[in-house]
This record gives C-alpha cells, structure tokens and sequence, in this order.
C-alpha cells in the first residue's frame, strides 16, 4: 500500500492540460489547388475516393476531396508530381454532415494539352458549419448542460476506432473532467457514439440501441468508417456503410482512426462546447470545424 | 530442403508434393484421399494452420485446401482436392480433427458445399435472416448484391438447458465497455458456468470478398484494417502473400524495420492488456499505469511514424518509414524508461494476493484441448504449446535475431499474462537487437506493374495474438481470384469458450480479457 501511494506521488499529474494543443506529423491532406494540374494522380491512387474527379460539362472538371472517406493513407502526398498535396496537420475535424467535410475545386481544361487550371473552389448544397450548430444545440437545448453520458456502439468497426475512444478515458486525455462519461447502457445516454462501417449483421442492433437511448438521442458517427463505409465501401452484401444510412447521424468525426483527441473534439462540438467559432461559414467548404481556441 | 519434402513426401504418402517456392509446398488429391492425408499430417507432427475453398470459375468447379504448418523447415504443406460444380460435397475431417470445426462450416456457409460427416453441421458465419441459396464467395456472387433477409430461416440452435435452479444468460452483441459486438450464452447453474456458446460475425464486413474487387496495391489498406490492433501483423501478412506471388526481395533494412513494427505493436498490445487485467478485477492502480504506458508508446510511435496504431508504415516490397540514428536513439532511451516501469507495474499485480486470487487457476485451457482445437500464439503458449512462427517459419529479420519463446504450461489467466510478461521482455531484446544492428540499404524494392497469371501464395507474419495467414490466388487474366485472411482469433474463439465451464459467471470478463480474441479478424 505505501508503496503504491509513494509511486502515485512521485509520478504526479499526467493529464495533458490542453488536450488539443499537440500537431501530429500527419493529420488529413491539404490541397493548394491553385497548383494542381489536374492531372489525377492523386485520384487513381487513393483507396477509397476520398479524391474524385468529375466532368460535368465539356472543358471543365471538378476534384472533390472527402475528409469523410480519407483514411489518412498518404498515398495522394506522395504521388502528386506538383507538390501540391500536403501533409495536413490538422486533426480535430469534425462536422454537421458529409458535405461539410468535402471541399470540391473547380477546373477549366485546355482542349489541346488537358492541362486543368484552377478556377475556384466551389460551394457544396446543403446548410453551414453555423446553421448546423444552431440547429442541433435548438435540439437538445437545455436537455444535457455541460455533462454528457455517452454509450458507445460498435456496428462493424476494425477496432481501431474502440482502441482510441478508450484512450479517451485513459489518464492522459481524461475526458471525464470535460463532464463525459461512458455508461454501460444505452437507457443511460443522452448520445450514441458508433463506430462503422454498419454492417448488415449489426443493423437491427444498432436500431434497437437507439430505440433504447431517450430523446434527444444525439448520435455521433466516428471514423472513416462510420462516416462514410471507409475501406469496406457502401452497399456490399455485408457493409450497409456509414451510420448515416441507418441512424440521423448529428455529427461526423472522420479519421482513420481518429485520434483521442479528435474524438473529445468532435463530443464536445456536439455538446455545443467547441467548434462552432471554428470558421466561418463562407470557408465551410475549404475548412471543416476544428477547435479553435478552447474555450 | 529438398530431404525434407522427400521425407515429407513418404511420410504424408503425397506422391505428387512439390515444392511450390521456399517454405511452401503443394500436393493435389482425390477427394477420397483427403481425410487420409489429414490424418497422416498430424501423424507426421503437423497442424492444421488453415482450411478453406476456392470457385475455380465457370464450369469449373471448386477445390478445398487444407494447410498444414511444420514444426521445423520445411514449412507449410497445402493439400487440395478438386470438386465437382454438380456434386458440391467434400469429406469433413472435423471429427477426428476438431479445429477444421469452424473451417468447414464457413465453406458451407460461404461456397455452398457440402462438409460431408460434420458433427455439427450448422451455421457459423452466416446469420439467421440469411436466406439459402445465397454463397458470398462464389464467383457468380456479385458484391453488391442485395441479399433479401428472411426472418427466421436455419436458426443456431441453443443448447437447451434444464433442471432447478438451472438457466441461460444471454450477453450481447451489443456489450456494457468499449468493445467489439458479439453474442455469448451461458449456460449456468447459479454462479458456475455449466457451458458457453458464441455467436459471433455481427462484424462481418466482406472483406475477403473486398479484396478480390479492390486493386491488389489497395489491398495493403483493407488489410491494415481486418483488426485495428494488428494493423502491422495483417498487412505483414498480405505484403508477404504478394512478395513471395511477385518473387520480391525486400531489402535487409527494410526486414529490420518491418520487425521493430511488429515488435512495437506487440509490445503495445500486451502491455495494455496486462492493464485490462487489472480493469476487470477493479485493481484501479496497475490498470491507470498500464494505461499510461500504452499512451506513452503510442504516442511516441504517432511521432515516429505519424500514425498511432502503426497505419501506412508498412509497403508492398518495404516500408514507408524511415528512422534515423536520433530517433532510433529517442526510442531506444524510451524502451529503458519502459522496462523499469513495465518491471514496477507486474511486480505490483503477482505481489498483491487479492490479484493472484482471482487469476490463479481460473479459465484453464489444458494443452490437450488447445492442441486439437488448433489454438495458436500466446494462449497456445500459455497452455504448453511451443510454437510460434518468428522462429519456426521466421520471416522479415527474425532468422538473424537472438530470442527465447516464453512457453507456460498453467494454461489459466496467470499463464496467459505471464507468457505477455516474458514477451515484452523478449520484445524489448529484439527491438534493441534490431535498432542497433539496422542495416544500410534501401527501404523498397521495385514491383512489377502485374501480378503473375493462375498463381498462389501464403504470407504469414507471428502477430501479437499469434499467427495471421494470408493465401493469395490469381486468375488466368492476374487479377486477385481469392484472398483467405486467417486471423489467429479464428482458432482462438473455440479455445475460450471450452475454458470458461466450471468458472463463475463474474470470472468471464477477466478469461475473456486474457484471451482479448478480436471479432474483426474473427468475423472479417
């Protein structure tokens, strides 16, 4: 017993005070589309089209980039002839929807050489960073003040996501201080954190999970897989794809898997504590919600 | 080698085994010779390491393929017999060699055929709202096909229990932690567990049906991802399938890095689990350090290699890191600081009594059973077995690496975190062994554009839960026929349930800790 409490003492306090403050070699790409060529490179070698081209119209293309699908492979930095795909060291990505994680560029293509040039960056349908924090936090308004009960769904993941949001927990991250806490079960919640691709054996659970989670029931989807199907795709015999394609998903915390701190980020912008300052809705396109200063 | 298949030859009665490339050999049979050959492998000391099927393609019919694995050189033998497309059935060996169990009934499951004389013949992959007449891995299955689901049809039954005082407790899929999906049921007479049955696949994601669609340079990803925890270990496996299909040398720095790889992972791996340990008798102090430990490592290795659980690190031909004098420096002053600590967190967990009270003798898994239920890696070795392919098949730098093999022979929770204990201890020696001694050279070997046409391979890598097998097929045109991933959880899963009767219910969570098998490499 002394010495256990002698070891805890000389080991001190290990929790990182600002869980959000380190910046990995590798986050998620970052494209200067002003130097891209269009020559598709990235797009051929990236295992999931997370790059995409399209041609909508003679003489034009567009390259879409999905932080939805990306699992953070590195493939595309290392075969753009340009330079023009970065290591992004941005992270904490988090979102109201899939498109709000895709910045799509918009191209004119010479006729005679093919060689694309920047025309600018596009604006995605659907509602901004901001509409869609105003209307989840009208949701559950008042419902879950600053503490938050979370169980956590695995509908056909790899693992890897279970391995990080544990490490959520671990003494170093510590998200109970943030007033998170993990239950057992799904009565217990006020917020459903799933891990996909969901697959067609996990379906019916995954519904009766939510069935048994009180209103207003806010679901999370984390990683590449639950964002988007990942790696395993969507609609395959067994992988039915994101949780979107069963459950109203809230928000998206894509990654592959998303790092411990991704994950607190992407629960506290449900909660509403983070990400709502984090850009401004013009730029929603180019730059999805991330933490900006902790507040 | 040439002795040993002869040897091999007379012993298996293969007339026409060949040596397919080094470690790996092939014979072809009749289908009436199947169970004979199987019964003289394990005559001649060897395992069953896999047993799965192929579509040979329109008209064509299908083939069964059992793998046995060699204690000693000359490595793997793969016995195969043709089946007719209109007479779908093949003998079961399952009864006198219980670990083709589960095997043959994923081939009915998954092929439609037919395991002749199974004992128990019913589903294991597929669930019950899943129609006959629908085979995954048959060729003229299309991926994206729309499976109509049916309520009710060919269920699992569940051994029925009676008596007073005598009933079921159902647990699952969806589970109280933060762990994967799966359905067990117990059987109980008050406390002690009379029996237990798994219901497993509810994370079964088509992946072996994936691989056959994506391209085989993306494959490296999809196999990343069979079990996040054995990132390392799984796309060992496939780089190996393919280099040895492709006839690919890997540079010697690049074998060398490819082992830190492995050996972080494991180290990772068990040092977390000797926590969870801790977790599940409530022994709140080692489980913190533990845990704190595997962030450490973690992390660091987020810093080296720019991803956590070891993502992208590892290439077809190589691997894409690099780690320079400093590094190798700063992750070599970090092992040290571990040691002590590592030392400091187990000396804590068997000094204190109320630990080794709850993991003294219990979820015993005696060598027999584990022997004939095929259990592999470390509960194989935590129940006497000594096999474990770093040195038996050694593949990437292990031929060239001093190391000792930590076999128990008490087979209960104890052993299996006694055998982790002595394999962190004998990680950190092959770490230092491989960080100072890194060759020069290159990282990556160049590959051809195309894989060779109507070809096979097996790749296998010793992961930290045991062994991971990939056998790779092409076609006649060179594209990807089949992919069989055998996670070592596959073998494991039969092994935890036949420990557990005789156990207290409250005593599952920390049985089912010290196996820690993965549902994601199990269900693919």
């Amino acid at each position: 017993m002394f010495r256990i409490l002698s070891g805890s003492l000389k080991t001190g306090i290990l929790t990182r005070r600002d869980p959000f403050s380190s910046r990995p070699p590798f986050g998620f790409p970052a494209i200067d589309f002003g130097a891209c060529t269009g020559c598709d490179e990235c797009v051929r070698v990236c295992p999931t089209a997370a790059l995409r081209t399209d041609h909508p119209a003679a003489g034009r293309k567009t390259l879409s980039l999905s932080y939805a699908l990306c699992i953070q492979c590195r493939e595309c930095v290392e075969a753009c002839p340009e330079g023009a795909i970065q290591p992004g060291r941005q992270l904490e990505a988090a979102a109201y929807s899939r498109e709000q994680l895709t910045q799509r560029a918009a191209f004119d293509v010479d006729g005679a050489d093919g060689r694309a040039s920047f025309r600018g960056m596009e604006v995605l349908p659907g509602p901004s960073l901001e509409e869609s924090a105003a209307k989840l936090k009208e949701r559950i308004q008042g419902r879950l003040g600053r503490s938050l009960h979370v169980r956590q769904v695995d509908a056909g993941s790899c693992n890897g996501c279970e391995l990080e949001i544990a490490a959520t927990a671990n003494p170093v991250f510590d998200l109970e201080r943030f007033g998170i806490h993990f239950v057992a079960s799904p009565r217990h919640a006020d917020l459903l954190l799933v891990t996909g691709p969901v697959t067609r054996n996990m379906e019916a659970a995954l519904r009766r999970t939510y069935e048994a989670t009180p209103e207003p029931r806010v679901v999370v989807a984390v990683g590449a897989c639950g964002c988007s199907g990942g790696i395993f795709g969507e609609g395959t015999y067994a992988s039915l794809g994101g949780v979107d394609r069963v459950l109203p998903v809230d928000v998206y915390v894509p990654g592959c898997p998303p790092r411990p701190h991704a994950i607190l980020n992407g629960l506290l912008v449900a909660m509403g504590v983070r990400g709502k300052s984090g850009s401004g809705g013009a730029k929603r396109a180019a730059e999805p919600a991330r933490g900006g200063s902790s507040s | 080698m040439t002795a040993a298949r002869d040897v091999l030859r007379e012993r298996l009665g293969l007339e026409g085994l060949a040596e397919i490339r080094p470690g790996e050999l092939a014979a072809e049979v009749g289908l009436e010779q199947l169970e004979a050959a199987a019964d003289r492998a394990t005559g001649a000391g060897l395992r069953l390491a896999t047993l799965f099927a192929t579509d040979e393609g329109p008209g064509k019919g299908f083939a069964v393929h059992h793998v046995w694995a060699s204690a000693a050189p000359p490595g793997f033998v793969r016995v195969f017999s043709r089946v007719a497309a209109g007479d779908a059935r093949f003998p079961s060996i399952s009864a006198k060699h219980p670990v083709a169990n589960w095997f043959e009934r994923e081939v009915m499951d998954d092929f439609g055929l037919v395991a002749e004389g199974h004992p128990n013949p019913f589903r294991v992959a597929l669930h019950d709202d899943w129609p006959d007449g629908f085979w995954a891995l048959r060729k003229a299955f299309a991926d994206e096909e729309r499976v109509p689901r049916v309520p009710g049809n060919n269920p699992h039954p569940f051994r029925p229990v009676s008596g007073e005082g005598v009933f079921q407790v159902p647990v699952g899929p969806v589970h109280a932690g933060i762990i994967e999906p799966g359905h067990f049921r117990f059987g109980v007479a008050g406390e002690p567990v009379l029996y237990l049955q798994l219901r497993l696949f509810y994370v079964h994601k088509g992946i072996e049906k994936r691989f056959e669609r994506l391209p085989w340079r993306h494959g490296l990803f999809l196999a990343e991802s069979i079990s996040g925890d054995t990132t390392v270990g799984h796309a060992l496996a496939y780089a190996h399938a393919l280099e040895r299909l492709l006839g690919v040398e890997v540079p010697r720095r690049a074998r060398y890095l490819r082992t830190v790889l492995l050996e972080l992972e494991r180290l990772y791996n068990h040092v977390a689990d000797i926590g969870a340990l801790a977790t599940d008798v409530a022994f709140a102090v080692p489980a913190s350090r533990a845990q704190v430990l595997r962030e450490g490592l973690v992390a660091l290795q987020e810093r080296l290699f720019g991803s956590r659980l070891l993502r992208g690190t590892v290439a077809l031909g190589g691997v894409k890191c690099e780690l320079t004098l400093g590094r190798r420096k700063e992750l070599l002053m970090h092992l040290d600081r571990l040691e002590g600590e590592f030392d400091d967190l187990v000396t804590l967990l068997i000094d204190s009594g109320t630990f080794t009270d709850r993991v003294d003798g219990t979820g015993i898994l005696d060598p027999r059973a584990a022997r004939d239920l095929g259990v592999v890696g470390l509960a194989a070795r935590a129940s006497g077995l000594d096999l474990d392919l770093r040195r038996d098949q050694p593949h990437d730098a292990y031929a060239g690496l001093r190391f000792q093999v930590p076999v128990e022979e008490g087979g209960d929770v104890r052993a299996r975190l006694m055998v982790r204990a002595r394999e962190v201890e004998q990680s950190l020696s092959i770490l230092r062994q491989a960080l100072e001694g890194l060759p020069e050279g290159g990282l990556l070997a160049p590959l051809p554009d195309a894989l060779p046409k109507a070809s096979s391979a097996l790749g296998w890598a010793e992961a930290w839960r045991g062994e991971c097998l990939h056998w790779i097929q092409t076609d006649a045109e060179g594209r990807v026929a089949r992919l069989k991933v055998t996670d070592p959880s596959f073998k494991n899963w039969p092994g935890l349930a036949r420990a557990v009767p005789g156990n207290i219910l409250p005593d599952f969570p920390v049985i089912n800790k010290s196996f820690n098998l993965s549902y994601s490499g199990n269900d693919r």
